[in-house]
This record gives C-alpha cells, structure tokens and sequence, in this order.
C-alpha cells in the first residue's frame, strides 16, 4: 500500500517502512540502543532525501527512547543530576549541529559529511566494542571474572575540577568531562541523525566509571531530551522533519523493540556487545565503500528555491 | 554595371513579393484552437502515487482558411512552477568522491513534458522551434556564471541536469502523443510522475502547419496538495514550532502507549 508523504514529498510503500521501522527496532531492543545509526542510510537508501531522514529519525528516536527512560524509571535506576548535566552540554551541541546541518546543504556537503562522519564514527566505535567484548568472552572462558567497574581505580578524568556529587551513580567527578560528553552527543544527533547511545553507553562506563546498571537509563533520558530539541530544531530551521514517515517508523520501532528486548534477555552481555560491534562495522564498512567506489552518475542536482512553493 | 543593376532591382520586387505572399498567408491561416483540461486542478492526497491529465482541442478554422495540404501538428507542453537549482560534479579528491564543481541555473521549469503530433524536428526547424523556446533542449535556463565560466563548461553542466530531469521523470519528451480524432479534434494524455513538484503550471498548446507555428493557447493547471497533506505541509511551513512540537509531543504519547501495551507485569 502506498503513502504519500507530506514532507519527502513522494510517496513510499508503508509495509516496507513499518518492517524497516520494526528490523531496527528488533535490533535496539536487543542491544539497548536507538538504532538512529541504522535507521538513517535505510531511509536514504529508499529515495528519501538525507535532510528529511535525518530529521525524521530524530523524532524517531523521541519515541523510542522514552519508551525506554519509563522502564528505566520505574526500576528506579535513572541517575537525574547526571542526566541534566549531559543534557545541557547535549543542548548546546544540538543546536550548533542542526546550525551545520543546513550550512552543509546549502554548500553541498551534507551527504559527504554524513558519510564520512558514519565510516570513521561507525568503525571507531565497532572496532573498540569488538575488541573488548572478544577480551571479555576470552576472559569469561579462562574463568576470571568479568568485572567492568574497578572501585578505586582512577584515570586522568578524576583529576580534573567542578568536581559534583552523584548519588545514584556513586561518583564525585568533573562535570567538564560530562558537559563535553554531552556536547558530543547532541552534536552528532543533530547532524547525523543518531541518538548516540552506542557512543555514550561505553564512555560512560570506560571514562566515568558509571554502574552500568544506571548508565542505560541515564543515558536514554539524556537522549530523549536531546533528540526532542533537535527534533524541534530541524522542524523550525529546516522544515524537514515528516511527521507522518515519523509515525510509521515508530510504529514499527516500538513493536520490533519488544521482540528484541525478549531475544537480548537470553544473550549474555559480551555476546549481544560482540554482535551489535559487527552491526556497526558494516554499516561503517558500507558508507567506505560507497565514498571510495566511482558513483554511477557523477552529476547531481539539487534545488535551491522555488519548486512547489 | 547595368545588369547588375537590373539584378538587384529583380531580387528585390522578388523580395517583396514573397513577404507579401507570407502575410497573406497569415491572414488566411485563420485557425484558431479551442483547448481545455481534464480538470484544472490535480489534488495530492495521501494515496495520491502520480495522476494523468487530459489536454484535448480543436482546430476551428473560418472561411478565409487556405486549404493545404500539409496536416496540423500539436505540440502540448506542461511546465512547473520556476526553481533554482544547482548541478554538482563529484570528482575524486584524496581518494574519496567529492561533491566539487557547481554551476547554478535559475527560474528553470520544475517540471516539463511536452507531447506532439510527430517528432520535433519534422514539425518545424530548429529555428522556430528555439526562438519559441519549445522542447527541452531550447528551454531557457540562466546560469549563475563564475568568472572562468566557459561556455562549454555551462552547456555540460546543463546537458547533465537535462539528463536527471529526464531520469527522475521530472522533463518528459513524448513524439507521436497527440492524437487526432477526427480532422480537427486532438487529445493526449500526460502522466504526471509521484514525484511532480506543487504549485502553478502552464499547459501551452501549439498549432504547427508546413513547419510554422500558427497559433497558440494557454491554460492554468494547479497541483495542489490537499487534506491532510496540504495540512501537515502548511503547518511545517507556517508554524514550525507548534509542528516541531507536536511532532515531539506525538512521539512522546507513541512511546508512552508502547510502554503501557507491552508491559509485562
């Protein structure tokens, strides 16, 4: 069944992007992530143009994550001061993304910047995860225990100042490395169409020393706040976010996510973090591919004004 | 000396002659052309996957009309609303492919598909068919020239945007399209792809005969979104924020009622 979509501007199988909708989600609800990494290039890749997936993805990834942050806040393992912090750096982050974001479409270098920034993020992040988690699987065969936290241990980031009390996460650190983190984040979400959660969940377990029982819900509210910024952001400066394209992702993402959640309870924690880094790497792998390979048709055009106004 | 006068004075009484003769031929082509649309307005709706219009007409011919022997050609042209665009080349910079030279084009047809009787070139000459600015080669389309804009570099750029207008469906070319139904009854049917651009269009016929054009009739034509898309369209354009945040509010209750359907407890 065919749909037209009031923003992309041209009409797109709604089935197809429900199951889209509902393969990403599956996947975010195994790994815990918000799965925007994905769902962007899919969009892309079905003819929608890179502004509007970017956009809609963010609003996208509003639904999914507060679906999330209500779970998590019911188990009581939300950890609010570190989520405001995050979320002030975010914020600012944000709103130079979505201020990038249409500097690069007006000088024509959106998509190559998306892609650049996916083949060195994606790969980076993939190729680090796969590594720890092979260390961790080879550790949990040899019998040693697993242990992420190491209580005592300090790196260079507990020395820094601003230091600040966090209950629930048991830390007394910098709020410099936090704000940076959240900066990061908010920047990214915004140009890339990402929550950031599969860069946040690990920097705040390698970096700060979060407990990762607090890191999932602290980090999923930081990225529902964002996202919601950026959502409105790209709604007011780039009139790109389709409300309607949006609806049917999260339709597919909410149901995908309770199946995968169910599928990710029976893996162990090494495994699922093993499979979502090889996710990662070929999704990376694949943008590489593209930039280096000679494009079909090196010509493009792209209108400026007017049109349908 | 005097022979070459005598030419001279020959070519141009032969001169004047023949312009004579072309305007009485003006004044007795008196065809005029009675043209109409399926519907003045194509409405995008939310199952709305491309639509066809109708354009159909007759040629009324008076009494002071010539018979000839040539047939009538109809040239039918749809063109969009007016935009700005601009063509990028990518070329491989430090091995990557690279969005890198562009040139700009302004107030080009957003959309264009012209439909006719036969091809364009056994209709009328080049000439005529330029000055007129009919078919898509002879659209006019201004570039924003650099400074070391060669014209070649110009006509490349354009050749390459001609060529994904045609591939996206956007610039259409249709020979033998138009239909006569009797001697003076025409019609033809032009698709309008899924993705045609919003707004006002120009559906321009013309009547050719032995290579001239003899008269030409315009009609308006509006694509126009409508219903919930027209809504949601104006809403993002006009009231951004309150769109923006809607849209969040929306998927806030969405994620909420996922929440609740799916708890286990």
């Amino acid at each position: 069944m065919q749909i037209y979509l009031p923003i992309a501007e041209l009409p797109v199988n709604i089935f197809m992007i429900l199951s889209m909708g509902g393969a990403v989600g599956f996947l975010s609800g195994m790994f815990g992530i918000g799965g925007g990494f994905l769902l962007t290039p899919l969009l892309i890749f079905t003819g929608i143009t890179p502004a509007v997936a970017v956009a809609t993805v963010t609003t996208q990834v509003v639904a999914s994550s507060f679906s999330g942050v209500l779970t998590y806040w019911r188990r009581k393992s939300i950890d609010f001061p570190l989520a405001f912090v995050l979320l002030c750096g975010g914020i600012a982050g944000s709103a130079v993304g979505v201020w990038l974001f249409s500097l690069l479409q007006a000088v024509g270098q959106l998509d190559l910047t998306i892609s650049i920034a996916y083949v060195s993020f994606l790969s980076l992040i993939g190729g680090l995860m796969l590594i720890e988690s092979v260390r961790a699987m080879l550790r949990s065969r040899s019998g040693k225990p697993v242990s992420l936290r190491r209580p005592g241990q300090h790196n260079w980031v507990h020395g820094l100042p601003f230091k600040m009390r966090f209950r629930r996460s048991r830390l007394y650190v910098s709020v410099i490395p936090i704000a940076v983190l959240g900066i990061t984040i908010g920047f990214l979400g915004a140009v890339l169409g990402i929550g950031g959660g599969f860069i946040m969940v690990p920097a705040l377990i390698y970096l700060l020393r979060v407990p990762t029982n607090v890191v999932i819900g602290t980090s999923l509210v930081q990225i529902l706040a964002t996202m919601a910024v950026a959502t409105v952001l790209h709604a007011v400066t780039n009139q790109s976010v389709d409300a309607l394209l949006a609806l049917i992702l999260m339709v597919g993402g909410v149901i995908g996510a309770q199946f995968g959640a169910r599928v990710g309870q029976h893996l162990r924690g090494e495994q699922l973090r093993a499979l979502l880094a090889l996710v990662v790497l070929s999704v990376g792998l694949r943008f590489a591919i593209d930039l280096v390979l000679e494009p079909v048709d090196l010509y493009s055009f792209s209108v400026l004004s007017g049109g349908g106004q | 000396m005097s022979g070459v006068a005598a030419n001279s004075g020959l070519l141009a009484r032969a001169l004047l002659a023949l312009v004579s003769l072309l305007c009485l031929a003006r004044e007795g082509s008196a065809e005029t052309l009675v043209t109409a649309l399926s519907e003045p307005t194509v409405k995008i709706t939310s199952n709305f996957t491309g639509a066809e219009i109708v354009v159909f007409g007759t040629v009324e011919r008076d009494a002071t009309t010539v018979e000839r022997p040539d047939a009538y050609d109809i040239v039918v042209t749809v063109s969009g609303p007016t935009e700005t665009v601009v063509t990028r080349r990518k070329d491989r910079v430090f091995g990557v492919w690279v969005n890198n030279e562009a040139v700009r084009f302004m107030d080009i047809p957003s959309f264009y598909a012209l439909h006719s009787t036969r091809r364009l070139n056994e209709i009328a000459d080049e000439k005529v068919l330029r000055d007129r600015g009919i078919g898509a080669a002879n659209l006019e389309m201004r570039a924003e020239a650099g400074v070391n804009d060669s014209a070649e570099r110009i006509a490349t750029f354009r050749d390459a945007l001609l060529r994904l207008k045609l591939q996206e469906g956007l610039y259409a070319q249709r020979s033998s399209a138009v239909g006569f139904l009797s001697p003076s009854l025409f019609r033809t049917n032009i698709p309008l792809p899924a993705n045609v651009p919003h707004g006002n269009y120009k559906v321009t016929v013309s009547l050719f005969r032995g290579g001239a054009l003899l008269t030409s009739e315009q009609q308006k034509l509006r694509i126009a979104k409508a219903g919930f898309e027209q809504f949601t369209y104006s809403m993002a354009h006009t009231n951004a924020l309150v769109y923006g945040l809607a849209t969040v509010l929306m998927a806030l209750g969405t994620g909420w009622l996922a929440g609740v359907m799916f708890r286990k407890e």
